[in-house]
């Protein structure tokens, strides 16, 4: 099967599950999260059984990366969409009462839960956009894949129009994310002035060759590296991100801190390494990335520390994963490929945070279905009442902070590495260290609030699905084997 | 037809187009109005595609890439209106406002 059928399958699904949203009498509208989830498993599982074309003479593949070596990343990051969107919509049927109370009362004769199948819809939709944009290799298709994902998460942002946090977060995600599209376009424009191109290769050769306008090739890298750090949220443009993080409904901050990330590195993985394979401007948009991943690694971490709130405080984790995986894109590339390239440890990175960020999102949205608080309180002796769920906390929780026997150690241990061998500034380390040295403070708060703390004993234990309640066994168990085996998640690179 | 026109004058108006926008972006309160500025952004951007395009073509004819990027530029700017209005009218039935300045409910 071409490898592209798979963008055509998933969009195939998003419209299938609105058809049945709309002409199928259901009970319970879960169920088309259910046709989602089992349809994107099916993608899951073609991903390993795709086929690359032998001829690229039709002008469809100058769109499409189809190059020899980044086969296996362009799968693995559809991969990440993919997984991401299945246990988004796991997320998704779990939090619908929360949903459901927030959007417009029914009309008279309506179905009681109108409005919430496009919920189900509109993840899967993002979730082409975010598989296309893993093989964009021209700035045409980079753009509109973008835009898809992004104009779907204006409208799952603001989802719950009667909750005034949902809308505000709504607004100023739609404002920044629309003002960084106005940066990105407007770099792309003058990447196309210089190089005459849009097609990535293309523009690589030409930001090589001796006749590069290094003037204006820097000014288009601003823009762009302005468009892209508002998408992966990197300092000084992460303002919106624990605003928005904390506004959203659970499953799509889920979505945003995991799918959206990662797509946006890929963006700026491929972006990047056309500045920085000319010889004429490497060692200036070097010194740029270095600025900006010390930013986001101290700011991130620092301002995590006082959070009270706990999905605001994972919004500052999302911020300061970024300024790891920049710590990685800003290090020296190696000579060698596998693990001294940047690109293969930021991928290994965003499997390992994938896993357990999906998995304190799961915890979270169990624990938000029963109480409306959303604080660290809340998880006062967690363990007491309910150990399984704050057994979960915890391995998330461990693997975030970067505890050895978990992947966050490997994430964390492969960036440190590729800083060390390959000359990184030694400031860029220390913020690194001290990045890394707080990150253990604030998770580990949470797991000594769940154990230690004196919480509410009388209160009901918490339920869980069966459908989460897998999931997130399936979860720890990926954070423990890529913990102990990280060639498990290294081996998919190729 | 010859004119005095070069690539400079094109990039010069799109530049201070981008400018306007993005001041008005950081400066003004009210959404709508915003959200006209950053319309603006984006036209800045399709001036210097449509100027880039007409002057970096070879043997007389232009480099099309450019325009088709343009084409996309404004359908997108089309469907991020669609959405951002409706958010803007969800925004004002909850809270009779269209001033960013009201809009600060979430602290710590």
């Amino acid at each position: 099967m071409p490898v592209f059928y798979l963008e055509i399958i998933v969009v195939v699904l998003g419209l299938v599950m609105l058809m049945v949203d709309a002409f199928v009498k259901l009970e319970d509208k879960r169920h088309i999260a259910w046709i989602g989830v089992l349809g994107l498993i099916c993608v899951f599982f073609l991903l390993f059984k795709v086929e690359w074309p032998t001829t690229t003479e039709s002008t469809f593949w100058k769109f499409y990366d189809h190059e020899e070596g980044t086969r296996g990343f362009s799968l693995f990051y559809k991969g990440i969409a993919v997984l991401c969107t299945i246990i988004v919509l796991i997320m998704g049927a779990e939090f619908r009462g929360v949903i459901q109370k927030y959007i417009a009362p029914p009309e008279p004769g309506a179905h009681p839960q109108s409005g919430l199948g496009e919920f189900f819809a509109l993840p899967v939709f993002a979730c082409a956009g975010l598989m296309w944009m893993a093989s964009a290799s021209n700035l045409v298709s980079i753009f509109v894949a973008l835009e898809t994902v992004t104009i779907t998460f204006y409208v799952l942002v603001a989802y719950m129009r009667r909750n005034v946090g949902s809308l505000e977060a709504g607004v100023k995600y739609l404002i920044l994310g629309a003002l960084s599209t106005g940066f990105l376009v407007y770099g792309f424009t003058w990447l196309f002035g210089i190089t005459g191109s849009m097609d990535l290769a293309e523009i690589k050769t030409a930001l090589a060759s001796e006749n590069v306008n290094v003037a204006a090739a820097l000014f288009a890298f601003g823009l762009i590296i302005v468009g892209l750090g508002f998408k992966v949220g990197a300092a000084p443009f992460q303002l919106w991100i624990p605003d928005v993080y904390q506004g959203a409904p659970t499953p799509i901050t889920a979505f945003l801190s995991v799918a959206s990330k990662s797509a946006g590195f890929i963006v700026l993985l491929r972006i990047a390494g056309c500045f920085l394979s000319s010889a004429y401007l490497s060692e200036k948009i070097g010194a740029v990335l270095v600025v900006i991943a010390i930013l986001t690694l101290l700011y991130g971490n620092l301002a995590a520390l006082p959070q009270k709130n706990f999905k605001r405080l994972l919004a500052y984790s999302s911020i300061a994963h970024a300024g790891f995986l920049l710590m990685a894109l800003a290090s020296p590339p190696g000579k060698s490929g596998g693990l001294n390239s940047p690109a293969v440890v930021i991928s290994f990175y965003l499997g390992a945070y994938l896993l357990m960020t999906l998995l304190a999102f799961l915890v979270m949205t169990a624990v938000r279905n029963t109480q409306e608080d959303e604080s660290v309180d809340a998880y006062a002796g967690l363990a007491r009442r309910s150990p399984f769920l704050a057994f979960a906390l915890l391995i998330a929780m461990a693997s975030l902070a970067g505890i050895p026997l978990t992947a966050g150690f490997f994430g964390k241990f492969f960036v440190f590495k590729l800083a060390f061998e390959n000359g990184a500034s030694w400031i860029l380390i220390a913020a690194g260290i001290i990045g890394a040295a707080a990150g253990f403070y604030y998770y580990l708060k949470i797991v000594a609030s769940m154990y230690w703390a004196e919480g509410d004993d009388e209160a009901d234990s918490i339920s869980v699905s069966i459908p989460s309640k897998v999931t997130m066994v399936l979860l720890m168990i990926g954070i423990l084997v890529a913990g102990v085996v990280p060639n498990a998640i290294l081996s998919l690179l190729g | 037809m010859e004119t005095d026109l070069t690539l400079n004058h094109f990039l010069m108006i799109s530049g201070l187009l981008f400018a306007i926008g993005l001041a008005g972006v950081l400066v003004r309160r009210n959404i709508i109005v915003i959200f006209m500025c950053l319309e603006l952004m984006l036209a800045a951007a399709n001036l210097s595609l449509v100027a880039f395009s007409r002057f970096g073509g070879e043997n007389g004819m232009p480099n099309y890439d450019g325009q088709v990027l343009l084409f996309f530029i404004i359908t997108v700017a089309a469907a991020e209106v669609a959405v951002g209005l409706a958010i803007i009218v969800a925004l004002f039935r909850t809270r009779e406002t269209t001033d960013v300045s009201d809009v600060t409910s979430m602290k710590n």
